[in-house]
């Protein structure tokens, strides 16, 4: 399978010590991976650098094989092929369902359909079928996403990802506010997308969730500690990730 | 197909008046004057620095600081007192009965929807040529205004309190006093910051009709097209005004004041005592500026005889008043436009690049400070008078206004969700568009419906530039010695400027209630 993401000696410098140091990582299509560690681990940054937000200042990140473009169309274009599930979600609030859901193309739409969905319901075909596979009713769509449950922005949130049709999902802990009913839930939508081509990274702060996914890796005061399928993760790997501070096992 | 606009595209929608304007602006073009707006536009670059003009823009620069400050100072005090008369929590808790609160409040009305401007005229012809002329025609208008914002300040304030003061044996004053006060403050130096701001505006815009001060040498060095030399006032107010605007933002900062239009919930302020003291300093700052300026007390008590009315109701009746009317309402709604949409039009198109904002905020400040029949006397250059060329100079004055509450709220504004567009691949303008100018957009329109309203006031002073309706006429009216004429033209023109804020508020009501 293509790498999806490869990173290469990335380090982020900050006091009084890196982010990250010296990682080198690759996903490939289809792959599930979970990213372990303790708050401040380095778990955020890495993510970061992995859809683009902070530019690393050493190293190299390649997406689907290439560096970043340079042309700023070329960028967007790259851009649109990673998805993030942000644990705030980062839904507009103001827009409508649909309209939000929309918002997830406006890489690839120009100007004067970006200024109509603003205007009148688009693509409402796409929408509905975003909104059937994250079990939403279509009538929905119509909703202002203010007026929307806690559940409902979740899975929302999903749906803009999947109109966005990445090939990378990125997710950071978004689970982390969720009960567990829903938390589970949510988990087996993700893993549900992530089929080839597209593969998963998703950072997790509950080990007890790993099942379903292929690989995990450790993140350990910003050093990559382990990389390997998720049988190899043991308690004392845990312990040692969260120095003792693990949470429910 | 249902078609509605979502708030983001509605901020937007004023800015397709542009499409008939450029479709007009070429009739509207007398031909000649571009070299002469070359001049103007070069010499911003070479100020003069002639000892002499610098002397002399100085002086009028402190004329009408002084105005300003001390226009500003008693309508605050002044205000403050008639805002807590025409409250009606007050009269509730005093007397059980909110009857002379409303009825003040109505009274209060008018001196409010006419524009200092107008007020100054008046006054100009009753009084004479005297520095208290300035004085009085801002703080006749603005202590109404103060007063409205202080009592619809307290009348929202609950009043649990209180009660529970009284309960316990307060007297009502002392009651009101320690529920109310503390809570009152902050709001009423926040609005009172902002009201200096106006204050200075509006003391260089009376100068340009030639009560004293700045506004007169900029007129005078405008008109004898002495461009140098209008730049170096026209840097000098710019200094002051920034210098101004930073301090007293500084101020709302230090005090944790609510911001003007909030996104954030208003907060009760900190450091009372600073506070207090601030304003307690306003009484000396008054007595002092009034001295400085020349302000004779016994001078305000002579009046000059009117001519007589002439009760010549015909001749009033006569008047054209539809197309009066209609000249006034559709340079407001021209300007409104204008300006309203424009701001956040201009802001998405800097958007990318850092180095295009520092302009647009240089040109949005100098379009706050640049009184408006400036600018339509600029405009005059090349084009016709009439309403077009009177909305254009007001639609840029209001324009730096909104301009810099909207750039405000934006850099307020979370950027997360700009953020996590930008990420998935949309480009900064329409990241900034769907992620941050929807978050701001009810509020700015809000702050838009009342600045329209404030529009339709103000829309006499770029009535200079003729056949603008109701303020064009009054002008003639008033040189003409018409007093029938004047009396009638005020009056319609305040029960349209009361409509309008009526209006203005049901909208901004309702705009802020769907939020």
């Amino acid at each position: 399978m293509n790498p999806v993401l490869e990173l290469r000696g990335i380090t982020v410098p900050a006091q009084p010590r890196p982010r990250l140091e010296g990682i080198d990582l690759t996903i490939r299509q289809g792959e599930r991976v979970a990213l372990l560690g303790a708050s401040g681990a380095g778990k955020s940054t890495l993510l970061a650098v992995a859809n683009g937000l902070l530019p690393p200042q050493q190293g190299e990140v390649l997406w689907e094989g290439r560096s970043p473009a340079r042309s700023r169309r070329g960028r967007r274009l790259q851009q649109a092929r990673i998805g993030t599930l942000w644990q705030d979600l980062r839904l507009v609030e103001e827009l409508s369902v649909q309209q939000n859901l929309n918002a997830a193309r406006l890489a690839v739409w120009g100007w004067p359909k970006a200024l109509l969905n603003l205007l009148l319901p688009l693509e409402t075909d796409a929408c509905r079928q975003a909104m059937a596979t994250m079990d939403l009713e279509p009538h929905l769509l119509e909703r202002p996403v203010s007026a929307l449950s806690g559940g409902q922005r979740q899975r929302v949130a999903m749906a803009r990802l999947l109109r966005q049709d990445p090939v990378l999902l990125l997710a950071d802990e978004p689970l982390a506010s969720l009960d567990p009913r829903l938390a589970a839930e949510l988990l087996a939508l993700l893993l549900r997308q992530a089929l080839p081509p597209r593969a998963l990274l998703l950072s997790l702060h509950r080990p007890d969730l790993l099942e379903g996914f292929d690989r995990a890796i450790g993140l350990r005061q910003g050093r990559l500690v382990f990389d390997g399928p998720i049988a190899g993760v043991h308690r004392a790997l845990l312990h040692d990730l969260y120095e003792g501070t693990l949470p429910c096992s | 197909m249902q078609l509605r606009a979502a708030p983001p595209l509605l901020v937007l929608l004023p800015a397709l008046v542009l499409l008939p304007l450029a479709l007009l602006l070429p009739g509207l073009s007398h031909g000649g004057g571009w070299e002469l707006i070359g001049q103007f536009a070069s010499a911003a670059f070479t100020p003069s620095l002639e000892p002499v003009v610098l002397r002399s823009v100085a002086a009028g620069l402190l004329v009408t600081v002084a105005m300003a400050l001390l226009g500003w100072a008693v309508s605050l005090v002044l205000g403050l007192l008639l805002g807590v008369a025409s409250s009606r929590t007050v009269w509730a808790s005093l007397t059980g009965s909110t009857v002379p609160a409303t009825c003040i409040r109505r009274l209060l009305a008018i001196p409010r929807s006419i524009h200092e401007l107008i007020w100054g005229l008046l006054l100009l012809q009753l009084m004479g040529l005297q520095p208290a002329v300035a004085v009085l025609a801002i703080v006749i208008p603005y202590a109404a205004l103060v007063a409205r914002v202080i009592s619809d300040l307290l009348d929202a304030l609950p009043t649990t309190n209180v009660e529970a003061l009284r309960a316990g044996g307060a007297p009502a004053p002392a009651a009101l006093l320690t529920a109310l006060g503390p809570a009152l403050l902050p709001g009423v130096l926040s609005y009172g910051g902002y009201r200096l701001e106006c204050a200075l505006r509006s003391a260089t815009l009376l100068g340009v009709f030639g009560l004293g001060g700045l506004g007169t040498e900029l007129k005078l060095t405008m008109q004898s097209l002495a461009f140098h030399e209008l730049w170096t006032g026209l840097w000098l107010l710019l200094a002051v005004m920034l210098s101004l605007e930073a301090g007293l933002g500084g101020l709302r900062r230090r005090w944790l004041m609510p911001v003007r239009f909030g996104l954030q919930q208003p907060s009760v302020g900190l450091r009372a005592r600073e506070m207090l003291l601030v304003l307690l300093a306003l009484l000396p700052l008054s007595l002092l500026l009034g001295h400085a300026l020349g302000v004779q007390p016994q001078a305000l008590l002579t009046w000059q005889p009117l001519p007589p009315l002439q009760n010549d109701w015909p001749s009033v009746l006569a008047l054209p008043w539809p197309a009066l009317v209609g000249g006034t309402l559709a340079l407001t709604l021209l300007a409104a436009c204008l300006a309203v949409g424009l701001a956040p039009l201009l802001l998405l198109l800097a958007a990318p690049s850092r180095w295009l904002r520092a302009p647009l905020r240089l040109v949005w400040a100098l379009g706050r400070l640049w009184p408006p029949p400036l600018t339509a006397l600029l405009l005059l250059l090349v084009l016709q008078p009439g309403v077009v060329t009177g909305a254009l100079a007001l639609g840029f004055h209001n324009l730096g206004v909104l301009g810099r509450l909207l750039l405000e709220s934006a850099a307020d504004a979370s950027p997360a969700t700009e953020q996590a567009l930008a990420c998935a691949g949309s480009g900064p303008r329409l990241a900034l568009l769907y992620g941050r100018l929807s978050v701001v957009a009810r509020p700015y329109l809000a702050y838009a419906a009342y600045r329209s309203d404030v529009m339709l006031r103000e829309s006499v002073v770029v009535s200079l530039v003729g056949a603008t309706g109701l303020g064009s006429q009054l002008l003639e009216s008033l040189s003409a010695f018409a007093w029938d004429q004047l009396l009638a033209l005020v009056l319609v023109y305040a029960l349209l400027t009361l409509l309008g804020e009526d209006l203005s508020d049901r909208w901004r009501a309702r705009l802020l209630a769907s939020g």
